[in-house]
């Protein structure tokens, strides 16, 4: 067992979609500079380590960490980049986790940075990216270029939320109604936050039902937007975390697991997810990481989630997945409330990733948000005591889910 | 119906930016396919085929190379049957760039009886895709004369589904 980790404070910039005014290290700063100022007496010398990730496909900017390097602060200091897609943000706060909990002689503080400026590059080249050698090949063993066309045009990455909602939607029986009050939901929510991109106050069911379809059962008012934007993450030990911060929040489980690609398969193989909204990657992740922090009941002894949720059907599945609720009802508890600010059990206050979506930041953001709501420091802050809080984050095609639970007190089990 | 959404908006200055581009057509993708011949040869005598890994008996459909659960190579060949199910679908609007018209396409991952993997295929272009729902059931409608490739899988019709009635009442 590693050192207990604390997370000190946490910090964004604006989220829009087209940070026209700022370049890319300029962007991260703003994150960096948002995060440093909830804990004055840090300064950038006592950062002794910095993670730092993003999608590079995105944006075609290859090796960014170098060109940023003296924005971040990190000149002469260790430096690493991690980058997997989706869940660039999710496992960039894993590494700086693992780089403070490993104990090493002289890390101590590490800053954590995860951005993405999508409006500089082409998000849908740098997805084909992904599976252009896997097309290639299909192509190359008859498939005409019509019916392949087609194909990728479903196989993107609302593609694959459309077969998850498909199935979710026939297992749950819920009506089109319920996915839109999610998003009425969420961008009501991300109206109350400053940093997010879609803000809408006044939306309601009937406007979001009014737009075209996207991929059936998703409609274009459902779908997450592509945003540019930057998170920062100050991690710190136990010790050090009580002079930075008036409430450090100490992580207690960490878990990043891997699954089989969604609908594509490999080596033109078919996929071995028969029901893409079964998510066992999504089970076992949750497992872990409820056993490291000791959570038996977690519907009961979570006050707070935020999860990684671009598209309605999936925020649904996932509160399910994780156990936060039982199979099939979360529907029903959007319905009544229970999930709002104000009400029982509160998801994705800050707008989660339906309403900002800058796609490395985003699964950093959901940690960050729910560490922010246990300090009493976020947006969009319930009125309810948080003390136990999760975030999580999933990645596109190649299922890599990253599960952080913290707490406003340190796990002591292992001593 | 096109009615876009309204959002609170900010408008951000604008710094110079310079264009630039990368040039994908210069990479070049190395992939093996040789795994797949067997299959291809099955096909060109309208047979089906597919891979079982030894240690989990999971049949993969068409073959794989590796088994993700076992790290083993799948190399046990077994017959597998026409009939098939949807397991999973999706529609997506295809535009066309002449005339503006929207085209409804369907999607759908078909899960052959007596495998574990789904792939994408196509229905029969007569049905009514509207009507499409997971666990439908389905078979192989060969192409004429079959060229030993993907494409002699034309596409799949419905069969009738003698279990309907009882989904419905669950």
């Amino acid at each position: 067992m590693g050192r207990q980790v604390a997370i000190a404070s946490a910090g964004f910039c604006e989220h829009a979609v087209r940070r026209s005014d700022v370049s890319m290290p300029e962007m991260v700063k703003e994150a960096i500079d948002d995060c440093l100022s909830k804990v004055p007496s840090v300064g950038i010398e006592d950062i002794d380590m910095f993670v730092n990730g993003n999608m590079p496909a995105f944006e075609g900017a290859s090796i960014p960490e170098l060109w940023m390097t003296d924005w971040m602060g990190a000149r002469n200091k260790p430096l690493m980049r991690v980058t997997t897609g989706g869940t660039t943000g999710g496992t960039v706060a894993i590494a700086g986790y693992y780089s403070v909990a490993a104990g090493l002689p002289g890390v101590d503080t590490v800053l954590a940075v995860a951005f993405e400026q999508q409006s500089q590059g082409d998000t849908s080249v740098g997805l084909s990216s992904v599976a252009l050698g896997e097309l290639t090949a299909i192509q190359s063993i008859g498939m005409p270029l019509q019916k392949m066309k087609r194909l990728v045009s479903a196989g993107a990455a609302i593609g694959i939320a459309a077969y998850q909602a498909t199935n979710y939607m026939r297992k749950s029986k819920i009506t089109e109604e319920d996915l839109a009050r999610v998003v009425v939901q969420n961008r009501r929510n991300a109206a109350k936050n400053w940093y997010t991109h879609l803000k809408m106050p006044n939306v309601t069911i009937e406007e979001v039902l009014d737009t075209p379809y996207i991929s059936y059962p998703l409609r274009f008012g459902m779908v997450c937007p592509a945003s540019d934007g930057c998170c920062a993450m100050l991690f710190t030990t136990e010790e050090k975390a009580k002079d930075m911060a008036d409430i450090p929040v100490y992580v207690n489980g960490v878990a990043s697991v891997a699954n089989e690609t969604g609908i594509m398969g490999y080596n033109a193989g078919g996929g071995g997810q028969l029901d893409p909204s079964e998510q066992l990657g999504a089970q076992r992740s949750a497992e872990l990481a409820f056993d490291q922090a000791g959570i038996s009941f977690p519907g009961k002894e979570i006050d707070y989630a935020e999860v990684y949720a671009p598209f309605p059907n999936q925020e649904l599945m996932w509160v399910e997945k994780l156990g936060l609720f039982e199979t099939n009802t979360a529907p029903e508890m959007y319905a009544n409330g229970t999930t709002a600010a104000n009400g029982e059990f509160p998801i994705n206050t800050s707008g989660g990733v339906n309403s900002t979506n800058a796609i490395g930041a985003s699964a950093m953001e959901r940690p960050a948000e729910a560490a922010l709501q246990i300090m009493g420091k976020a947006g969009n802050q319930v009125p309810k005591t948080v003390h136990t809080s999760l975030g999580h984050g999933w990645g596109g095609i190649i299922n890599l889910i990253t599960m952080m639970v913290m707490a406003d007190e340190p796990k002591r089990k292992f001593k | 119906m096109s009615k876009k959404m309204e959002y609170d908006r900010k408008e951000y200055d604008v710094t110079r930016t310079m264009p630039g581009n990368w040039y994908l057509s210069s990479y070049k993708f190395r992939y093996s396919l040789d795994h797949l011949q067997p299959w291809f040869k099955k096909l060109k005598e309208k047979k089906l085929v597919g891979t079982q890994c030894r240690s989990c008996n999971t049949v993969f459909f068409p073959p794989r190379l590796v088994c993700g659960y076992c790290l083993v190579k799948p190399d046990l060949w077994v017959d597998v049957r026409e009939t098939a199910q949807v397991a999973t679908f999706n529609i997506t609007y295809e535009k066309n760039p002449q005339t503006g018209e929207v085209v409804e396409k369907p999607v759908v991952c078909v899960r052959h009886d007596g495998t574990d993997t789904a792939f994408l295929a196509q229905l029969s272009p007569e049905i009514n895709f509207r009507e499409t729902y997971v666990g439908m059931p389905l078979k192989v409608k060969w192409r004429d004369e079959p060229e030993g490739n993907i494409g002699d899988l034309e596409y799949y019709e419905p069969l009738e589904d003698e279990a309907k009635d009882l989904r419905k009442e669950e």
